[in-house]
């Protein structure tokens, strides 16, 4: 018997899938798993915002930077808006377990922050596009009705499940989790739909205590411009387009609680100076 | 964003590059293959063959050196997640261990056969905890057999 050497005809040590197969398949099961999870730890931090005390709630905002004391390095417009919130409280329009602090950041955009530890960061894009004192007013309301909520600490939650979930799968230095890290940096979440309303709402209630009247609620929603970038406007339009629907549901809501207009109070800003005694409750 | 776009740049490179470098290396191995597929290599330890037939014994060995790819790389860690195959390491080991045994294989020409092969393997350059790509060498060992006579 002869024997003749040959190759194999087919290599046994080399599986014969298709690589971008592979890659769909296990990309899509991957997705689909953090989605889930995604949604299962949310509702959890949802349910977990409920139980966070304010006590907690302060050394979770060491994590995002010290805190200014109310009155101490404030400038001139962080002052006037300090005023206005404190205004608020005192009139026991909003009741919250810890003092507000607000605070102007330097930003081209056109946007407000509710921060855990009870900061208001407001940039000062917004602070120039607004006309009067009432419609700041609504727009500190709106924040202060995010810390009412918890929306800040619920945004929070999410983002710090994912954070977790996507450490877990790939360790902290894999390149998967830089990958998950990237695009959940990329789609920074928001408010919802519903979380935005709310605040609304409870902005409208704040506006009336400390105005006894509403002018001046839907004003900002109005200056903006139609076709502004939604994606240079923050969390007031980004995450919902549709201010139509908002100025809306503030006027139906209006007219069922039967709230007044009443008269617009000049800005006390000029070019960068503020009047004394122009917001003086 | 940036960073993304240079990882997604990163994995595309490493699936063309990568894919391409590897049907050229295959190519090479297999013609190679072919023409010294008459020179047994086995791992008995022993010489079929009575000594005095045998006109010098030699070690040598022969190695190879395979880097992966960010592509392969990215497959490997989802696969990491979900168990099974890492069908996208198979071929990064299969042409690392054809390649050393061709290298040993060349690396005595006019032997009639070697015996005693062995092959091991090891991965080099993997620093734990930094983010680098690492390689994985092969290494081919044996003993070649030179006869009087030619069989």
């Amino acid at each position: 018997m002869k024997y003749t050497a040959r190759q194999p005809r087919t290599n046994h040590n080399v599986s014969p899938v298709s690589p971008i197969r592979e890659l769909l398949i296990l990309l899509g099961g991957l997705v689909a798993s953090m989605v889930l999870i995604y949604i299962l730890l949310g509702l959890g931090a949802d349910l977990l915002v409920q139980h966070i005390s304010p006590q907690t709630e302060q050394k979770l905002a060491s994590f995002f930077g010290s805190k200014k004391n109310p009155g101490k390095g404030q400038s001139m417009e962080e002052q006037w808006l300090q005023s206005l919130v404190d205004q608020m409280e005192t009139k026991k329009c909003v009741q919250l377990p810890y003092p507000i602090t607000v605070q102007v950041s330097p930003s081209k955009k056109v946007n407000a922050m509710a921060l855990p530890g009870g900061r208001i960061v407001v940039l000062s894009g917004l602070l120039k596009r607004v006309r009067s004192e009432n419609e700041m007013a609504f727009i500190l309301a709106h924040e202060l009705g995010h810390f009412k909520h918890r929306d800040h600490l619920r945004g929070l939650g999410r983002g710090l499940v994912f954070a977790v979930v996507s450490t877990l799968i790939g360790g902290s230095d894999g390149a998967l989790s830089g990958l998950v890290q990237k695009s959940v940096q990329v789609s920074e979440s928001s408010f919802s739909r519903d979380q935005e309303s709310a605040a609304d709402r409870f902005a409208l209630d704040v506006l009336n205590c400390a105005y006894g009247h509403v002018t001046g609620a839907t004003d900002f929603f109005k200056h903006m411009p139609k076709k502004q970038d939604p994606g240079a406007l923050g969390h007031y339009f980004s995450s919902h387009p549709e201010n139509q629907r908002r100025i809306k549901a503030l006027i139906k809501l209006q007219r069922q609680k039967h709230y007044h207009e009443g008269k617009r109070l000049p800005l006390p800003i000029k070019e960068g100076k503020i009047k004394k005694s122009a917001s003086s409750p | 964003m940036y960073d993304l776009l240079i990882i997604l740049s990163l994995t595309a490179l490493g699936y063309f590059a990568g894919g391409w470098a590897e049907r050229r290396h295959y190519r090479s191995i297999e013609k190679r293959e072919q023409e010294l597929l008459h020179i047994p290599a086995i791992s008995m330890k022993s010489v079929p063959y009575p000594g005095e037939e045998v006109a010098a014994a030699e070690m040598v060995h022969g190695s190879a050196v395979i880097s992966i790819d960010y592509f392969k790389r990215l497959l490997a860690s989802l696969r990491n997640i979900f168990g099974g195959t890492v069908a996208s390491y198979e071929s990064l080991l299969d042409r690392a261990r054809r390649e050393a045994l061709l290298r040993m294989k060349e690396s005595a020409p006019g032997a009639d056969l070697f015996v005693n092969v062995r092959i091991e393997t090891s991965a080099i350059g993997k620093a734990s905890g930094k983010r680098s790509v690492s390689c994985l060498e092969a290494l081919a060992y044996g003993t070649a057999i030179f006869l009087e006579q030619k069989p």
